[in-house]
């Protein structure tokens, strides 16, 4: 019989087995989260992966403008042992590169050329990651660096609808209010409501 | 013997029996419209409404259509990416002609809540030509029903004139594409 508390510690001890962990929690009682050394997440998620953890669901990027530091994220899922696993690691902001988990998980194809895309981190080992998935023709640092600005790039690229200045109506004769206020009151005396 | 077929009595120019048949073609063409979808955003929640039976347009003549050679009129339904846009005026090209452009939602308008997107353009007039606007955020399925309204009276004032502008502008347009898309051809894994 397995419980997801005995599944949470099950995680545990295979995790802080295998590598040394610098920082983990635990989310929920179907989540937890394990901050590794770069060059231990091969080793570990290999290790995950013949213990279960088959699914890689997710792998994304975090960008820590302050402490300069990119992290990134891998989500593993088990269909045995409900536990997601993240697999948390801190790489170099200003020369980011992660070999790929390729060999490993095979579908992290997609997610490393979008990681390089929105982040341009490297993942040497990937034959087509610097290949371009979702942006077309993009001229600029990635939009998903915290230093990018969205704004200024948008006001630069792309022409803004100008407004008029002064749309309301200066000339009391053409206000459409008023007229509309005449009619209202027309009508009402032809009903034969409200006597002015 | 008079002849049984009908023989107008008056001698009408060239130019005017042109614009006489082009007015009963209008007539025709804005009582049987058929829309090409290219749901984009959010907006596009408006439609189910607007074509079951809380509103039922087919009451106007109207219809979706699966296919850009078949359908009058492009139905662009909130915010555009370059990356959409791209192939939207692959779309817009491929239509007969005469075609209208109706734009749903602040997006297509002024970009919207995405105004300061990397992504997202801000002017749809800017690339394709717009015949009406239905403004909001998302607009009401009524208000929708009234632009198609609004378009059947341009059509009928003969003012839906977008796609004219488009050959008349087209350089002023190719080169507005340009400027923000590069150029407008698809190169991806896909299409290589
Ligand atoms: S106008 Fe509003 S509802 Fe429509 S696509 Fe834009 S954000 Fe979505």
């Amino acid at each position: 019989m397995t419980n997801s508390m005995n599944n949470i510690e099950f995680v545990n001890d295979l995790v802080k087995g295998t590598v040394e962990v610098v920082k983990s929690e635990v989310i929920d009682k179907f989540q937890v989260s394990f901050e590794i050394k770069k060059n231990e997440v091969h080793l570990l998620l290999t290790k995950l992966k013949s213990a279960g953890w088959i699914q890689l669901s997710y792998l994304s990027a975090i960008d820590w403008l302050e402490e300069n530091k990119f992290e990134l994220i891998y989500i593993l899922m088990n269909w045995e042992k409900p536990v997601y696993i993240q697999v948390r690691t801190k790489i170099d902001r200003e020369n980011p590169v992660m070999d790929s988990i390729l060999p490993i998980f095979g579908g992290a194809k997609y997610y490393e050329r979008e990681a390089h895309e929105f982040f341009g981190i490297a993942f040497p080992g990937n034959p087509d990651y610097e290949k371009q998935l979702i942006l077309e023709g993009w001229d600029d640092i990635p939009p998903l660096r915290k230093d990018f600005d969205p704004k200024a790039y948008s006001d630069k690229k792309f022409p803004q609808r100008d407004y008029p200045q002064d749309y309301s109506v200066k000339d009391p004769k053409e206000s459409k209010q008023a007229k509309r206020e005449a009619r209202k009151q027309r009508a009402e005396s032809l009903r034969g409501g409200k006597k002015q | 013997m008079k002849s049984t077929k009908f023989t107008p009595a008056s001698k009408l120019s060239k130019a005017e029996i042109d614009r006489k048949w082009w007015e009963v073609g209008d007539f025709f063409r804005r009582n049987s419209l058929w829309m090409l979808m290219y749901c984009t955003g959010c907006c596009a929640i408006e439609l189910p409404p607007a074509m079951t039976s809380a509103y039922d347009m087919e009451r106007l003549g109207m219809g979706p259509m699966a296919t850009p050679r078949q359908a009058d009129i492009l139905l662009v339904s909130g915010y555009l990416s370059l990356k959409t846009l791209r192939r939207l005026i692959y779309t817009y090209e491929q239509m007969s002609e005469p075609r209208y452009v109706v734009a749903l939602g602040s997006c297509p308008i002024n970009g919207g809540i995405y105004h300061d997107s990397h992504a997202v353009i801000n002017k749809l007039d800017q690339y394709i030509p717009v015949d009406v606007y239905v403004a909001g955020c998302m607009p009401n399925t009524e208000s929708v029903m009234n632009g198609f309204v609004d378009l059947m009276d341009q059509i009928k004032r003969k003012t839906a004139v977008g796609w004219k502008k488009y050959h008349e502008n087209n350089a002023w347009y190719k080169e507005n594409q340009k400027t923000s898309l590069g150029e407008v051809v698809v190169h991806d894994e896909f299409h290589e």
